[in-house]
């Protein structure tokens, strides 16, 4: 129900910044059942308590380097910048999503994740959440405003975009976000993305410590994960 | 204004069919990883990939595309491609990556792996990636079985073990780019490995087990006939806390359970797996506790006349249970609305053997493959080497086409997996006017 509920919360956000957006007429005959579909095994309300914070380990999987960004502010910026060392949950989106499975949940679950860091304000001086936008032609940093607006986050919540394509790809492809335009029959852009919804926990050091997409991502359990790096971190500095 | 109200209606569609439930399935197979996309609509490939025989075309395994969709009669049931990896490494299983754009296949025997890029030509698949290192990642594991994949990374179960080759294995995790992570080793007592399937709305994977190097590069017959070599056969499964990657409970499963199927309707807390040895069905169901219990809740034809059951699908609504048996070379479908009651609705003679099976989610096509492994294959004229589809109505499987490998000269065909044209086109259903052809 609590997923259910962020879900309805996330779409309503989603479809009131996506009102004016260049969507094509077609998409009416689109049967959103077979978007939902493509994820749908995937989309899950977990049945489970989170094991114990730093009762496990969180390899390494991947470390990634830094990129510009366009800040909500309209200021240059970078991921660094705004990550500053701290640890970070990254998440790719487009404001005109409409895969229920796709940025509304992801969205859902950062917002949730943001409620809960301000009621820890000693977690919260050790993270930083970080929403991009894959869709810099539509995703200004206007939009990403408006859309942080929507949130109002209480903790430290990041909406950034990028200047270009050329910026963004290297982005993409440094983080293993796959995303594609989904076309119609004539190879015109349907103004929708074919893309797999991941979010990504990184450590201070920017090295990607766990990768969240729908059947794995769930705001309790990266809160967890979260604490089990800094109990991590703890640990390094005794032995240290 | 009109653009308002069709972002808002399908947010609210996309929203409601995800909450209730209520997506209906469109095709794809029914056994593949939650933590990647299907494709909706008809298959248009299927990607078998399959062992060389010596004096067979190349001799070399081989990832072969088969045309699957009917409505492209010039390709359906045609092999469109092959695309050859060099030399003989046992051939086995292989999965897709977190965005389905590239399959991951090993080789049982030297550890081998490659990557095919399906995406840029779904008809034309390429190796763009091969990892020889595996046993050395590792840490000495064996065998590379199931590729399971995981959000940004790909889960690999082994087999064996380099330091003697039998059944001690363990679980190893690959990023995407092909860098290793880490390697779990199964717990003592339930060290031997073969299958994992998660269960998202859990946080549990089990995994099955099966036999070593030793074994399963001898000849079967020499197996049988070796009470020493009987003994080192898997008789357990193991559940694991999936996030911490933590085994947590050891079932007792004797028999050699292999194929694990987790159910895949809300509030089925259960799997089935079968056991090659004992040739029988065995619920794996979560207790009330939380715990697992694993119990046999059918014997599949005469375990007494060892028919080796070795694949299983199920059906996307948790009804059928498709069971392959290599030895007679048939399918038995079972009626698992009651797990607990298994009951044999159809028997199919699908062959001289039969391993592999894989059912639409659609539940409307059932694919076959007749390997199992180089050196437990039927010899002579029952060594029959085919990919056969069949349609299901719900009561019976009927013929749809076969592809002889022996005939094409492509070898012992082993895991099937599907693609689609639309899908790694990345074009889009928009109404039945538009919807789109596949162009090659």
């Amino acid at each position: 129900m609590r997923t259910s509920r962020l879900l309805a919360a996330a779409g309503l956000v989603l479809a009131a910044v996506s009102a004016g957006a260049g969507d094509d007429p077609r998409l009416r005959a689109v049967d959103p059942a077979e978007l939902g579909y493509t994820y749908g095994v995937g989309a899950f309300a977990p049945e489970y308590a989170a094991p114990a914070p730093g009762s496990y380990a969180l390899p390494t999987i991947d470390t990634v380097t830094d990129h510009p960004l366009l800040g909500a502010d309209g200021r240059s910026t970078t991921l660094f910048a705004l990550t500053r060392g701290r640890l970070a949950v990254v998440a790719f989106v487009y404001t005109t999503c409409i895969e229920a499975a796709g940025c509304p949940l992801s969205l859902g679950v950062l917002h949730r994740l943001d409620r809960a860091l301000a009621r820890d304000r000693q977690l919260a001086r050790r993270v930083t959440l970080v929403t991009i936008s894959f869709d810099p032609a539509r995703d200004t940093p206007a939009r990403m405003a408006v859309m942080r607006s929507f949130h109002a986050p209480e903790s430290d919540w990041r909406f950034a975009t990028t200047r270009s394509e050329a910026e963004l790809q290297p982005l993409l492809a440094d983080f293993d976000q796959p995303v594609a335009k989904l076309r119609f029959a004539d190879g015109t852009w349907s103004g929708l993305f074919r893309h797999v919804l991941k979010v990504f926990l990184l450590d201070g050091e920017h090295r990607v410590r766990n990768v969240y997409s729908v059947g794995l991502l769930d705001a309790t359990l990266v809160l967890t994960d979260l604490r089990t790096l800094l109990l991590e971190t703890a640990a390094a500095g005794t032995n240290g | 204004m009109m653009r308002r109200v069709g972002s808002g209606f399908v947010v609210s569609v996309a929203l409601a069919a995800v909450l209730l439930g209520t997506a209906a399935p469109r095709a794809d197979e029914t056994c593949m990883s939650p933590y990647m996309p299907k494709i909706t609509g008809q298959e248009d490939y299927v990607y078998v990939w399959t062992l060389g025989v010596e004096g067979e075309g190349d001799g070399s395994d081989k990832l072969v595309t088969i045309g699957a969709n009917p409505a492209d009669a010039a390709h359906y049931g045609k092999v469109l491609s092959s695309v050859s990896v060099g030399g003989r490494h046992e051939a086995h299983h292989a999965g897709f990556a977190d965005d389905r754009r590239y399959l991951w296949a090993g080789g049982l025997d030297d550890s081998m792996i490659w990557v095919f890029d399906l995406a840029t030509d779904p008809a034309h698949p390429k190796v763009v990636r091969t990892i020889d290192s595996f046993v050395k990642d590792s840490g000495g594991v064996v065998g590379p079985h199931t590729f399971f994949a995981l959000p940004g990374r790909m889960l690999i179960t082994g087999l064996s073990n380099d330091k003697d080759h039998g059944g001690r294995t363990a679980l190893v995790e690959y990023n995407n780019d092909g860098k290793f992570i880490q390697t779990l080793w199964l717990p003592d007592g339930a060290e031997y490995g073969y299958d994992a399937r998660v269960q998202p709305r859990l946080n549990r994977m089990l995994t099955s087990s099966f036999t070593g190097w030793n074994n399963y590069m001898k000849e079967l017959g020499k197996v049988i006939a070796d009470p020493e070599a009987m003994k080192h056969f898997g008789s357990t499964m193991v559940v694991w806390d999936f996030h911490a990657r933590k085994p947590i409970q050891t079932l007792e499963v004797p028999g050699a359970p292999l194929e694990i199927r987790w159910a895949l309707q809300p509030r089925h807390n259960y799997g089935f797996t079968t056991t090659a040895l004992t040739s029988r069905i065995w619920l794996v169901e979560q207790q009330d506790d939380g715990t697992f219990r694993a119990s046999a809740v059918a014997d599949i034809a005469d375990p007494k006349r060892v028919p080796l059951p070795v694949d299983v699908s199920l059906s996307a609504d948790d009804r059928y249970l498709f069971v392959d048996t290599f030895m007679d070379g048939s399918c038995r479908v079972y009626d698992v609305s009651d797990p607990h009651h298994p009951r044999l609705v159809h028997t199919k003679k699908i062959g001289a053997q039969v391993n592999m099976v894989s059912e639409t989610w659609d539940g409307k096509r059932v694919y076959f493959t007749s390997s199992l492994l180089a050196n437990w294959d039927k010899t002579g004229k029952d060594n029959e080497q085919f990919l056969k589809a069949y349609g299901w109505d719900g009561r019976q499987l009927t013929p749809l086409f076969a592809v002889d490998f022996a005939k094409e000269g492509l070898g012992r065909p082993h895991i099937m997996h599907f693609g689609q044209e639309r899908f790694y086109k990345n074009q889009i259903y928009a109404g039945d006017a538009a919807r789109l052809t596949a162009v090659r």
